[in-house]
């Protein structure tokens, strides 16, 4: 497969109302895509449009060779981890198997097979440790490894991460890092969306500029720049005297 | 004379089917939040259950269809955008609760059955609704049984569960038909308005004493027939109304659970945020 996501002049959005338009992108397996824009710009639409969870309004959109629709299931998808339910009774161990239901089915016991894929998925993230433990014990950083844990037991070819680094410590951050490069390196395509520009400009092959619209698409050098941020983030972009530029969420 | 000719031996069979069937919904009910939503569901069966009497149809299937119309309602309007799920909830809840008394009121010499219907007659209870219950314990224990991993999922994770192509609506409506069936069956034992606590509380109670999930499941059902069956001997020793019984007995088993966890979580609480703590 030459794509791993293909979107050309494509319209998301819910009720027939566009949330965010004009997206053109072409990623390839092995690349490291950022979406990069201010709160509300459409971002998680965007992921969940891949995910075949928002409709596409219009243009035309590839998953995996695929309609996003018909594609749904073989993408993996880690949520924020602040959108779950701390409360629920369920173990590490437990959340990260879910990956693999879709291998095994809703009633069949799990094979060997699936037991080493979770523990390999829960090594690769640094946390064999805390298999038994509840999920909602663990700390932020810890809650969103797992989720990631989950996603790579289900050994997909494009994943998709929504907002992987909000709130999570920097021990937990250089992590999921490091377990990412892996990832691409074995011929992943990663789609992350972050508020962080300098976790865009060191980890992604491609940024995309979002706010309602696709502003820019490219590597990090000719994206993330001062005039690109500053239509991008419109009046929230605030230039600083030194010559940088601060990014204010509204 | 059989064991089951008597009637005090055929409601401590109810109990304990009712008893089970309660404690394994309840897990789902309250692990999905879906307390208040339930009670609904309750409220809206009770006209349903009027009206089947009145025209003379089986109560269970009046029930059943009420709160399917229900159920399927409110699984409707909590996936529109933007809809606030209580609100139509508590709408509907009083809306059939009002429906129901309404019906009630156009017959003369009703008001006997009325309460029966709302916090049950369990001594009254006769063979076939043995067999109701016990098939509907069975249907339900295999629904939940099967459906345990995409219940699961979805509980914890609906958008990760639709992502990985679970049929989430489809899910979510077996598990408000579960539901349903569970509040329709328990009617005879303790009333549409009496089954939400016999429900909730049990599993609420097992939920604060453990965090895995089939000691959670286990501890609920054992609650659950245990107040039924504490409830009913309390019922004939002191002669009260079993449903009215039954439900303060479920509370009672809530309330206790609830200050024991106090007290045995304070420090032990404790360390297990501690481990928590690093990263």
């Amino acid at each position: 497969m030459q794509t791993a996501l293909r979107y050309a002049a494509v319209s998301v959005g819910y009720d027939r109302t566009p949330v965010l338009t004009d997206v053109d992108l072409d990623l390839r397996p092995g690349q490291r895509l950022a979406l990069v824009g201010p709160n509300g710009a459409g971002k998680s639409t965007l992921i969940k449009s891949v995910l075949g969870l928002a409709p596409i309004l219009a243009g035309q959109a590839s998953v995996l060779g695929a309609d996003p629709a018909a594609a749904r299931g073989r993408a993996g998808y880690v949520p924020q981890t602040d959108t779950l339910d701390a409360d629920f009774p369920v173990s590490v161990r437990q959340v990260v198997m879910m990956g693999r239901y879709r291998r095994i089915g809703w009633w069949r016991p799990a094979r060997a097979a699936d037991r080493r894929a979770v523990a390999e998925a829960l090594e690769r993230v640094g946390l064999a440790d805390r298999a038994g433990h509840r999920f909602g014990t663990l700390s932020g950083g810890q809650r969103q490894r797992v989720l990631l844990a989950r996603a790579i037991a289900a050994e997909p070819r494009l994943l998709l991460l929504d907002e992987p680094f909000n709130g999570v410590d920097a021990v937990s951050q250089e992590a999921i890092v490091a377990v990412l490069r892996q990832l691409s390196a074995e011929g992943a395509a990663l789609v992350l969306s972050t508020h962080d520009l300098g976790v865009a400009r060191d980890l992604a092959d491609l940024v995309c500029l979002i706010n309602g619209r696709q502003w820019a698409v490219g590597p990090p050098a000719g994206t993330l720049t001062a005039d690109k941020l500053r239509m991008t983030y419109g009046g929230h972009a605030v230039d600083l005297p030194d010559g940088r530029m601060m990014l204010v969420e509204p | 004379m059989s064991w089951w000719d008597d009637a005090l031996h055929r409601a401590t069979a109810e109990v304990v089917l009712a008893g089970a069937l309660a404690g394994l919904v309840g897990v789902q009910v309250v692990l999905r939040r879906l307390s208040f939503f339930t009670m609904a569901l309750t409220h809206a069966t009770f006209p349903g259950v009027v009206l089947a009497s009145i025209i003379g149809v089986n109560i269970l299937l009046g029930g059943v269809v009420a709160g399917g119309i229900v159920a399927l309602g409110v699984a409707a309007l909590t996936r529109r955008r933007g809809q606030d799920a209580s609100a139509a909830t508590g709408v509907l809840l009083s809306a059939g609760f009002a429906l129901g008394a309404a019906l009630v009121a156009t017959q003369s010499g009703f008001s006997r059955d009325l309460s029966s219907f709302l916090v049950g007659s369990i001594l009254t209870v006769g063979p076939p609704d043995l067999v109701t219950t016990a098939v509907a314990l069975i249907v339900v224990a295999g629904v939940l049984a099967v459906g345990a991993r995409p219940l699961m999922s979805i509980g914890f994770d609906r958008t990760g569960a639709q992502a990985a192509g679970m049929r989430v609506g489809a899910w979510d409506i077996v598990l408000l038909l579960t539901i349903q069936i569970a509040v329709v069956t328990m009617v005879p034992a303790v009333g549409t308005i009496l089954a939400v606590s016999l429900i909730v509380a049990p599993a609420a109670a097992a939920r604060l004493w453990s965090d895995r999930l089939p000691i959670v499941a286990g501890l609920s059902v054992g609650f659950a027939v245990g107040s039924g069956l504490a409830g009913l001997w309390a019922s004939s020793r002191w002669d009260v109304a079993a449903g009215a019984s039954i439900s303060l007995t479920a509370t009672a088993v809530l309330a206790v659970s609830w200050l024991l966890a106090r007290v045995r979580t304070a420090p032990g609480r404790l360390a297990v945020d501690g481990a928590g703590a690093h990263p």
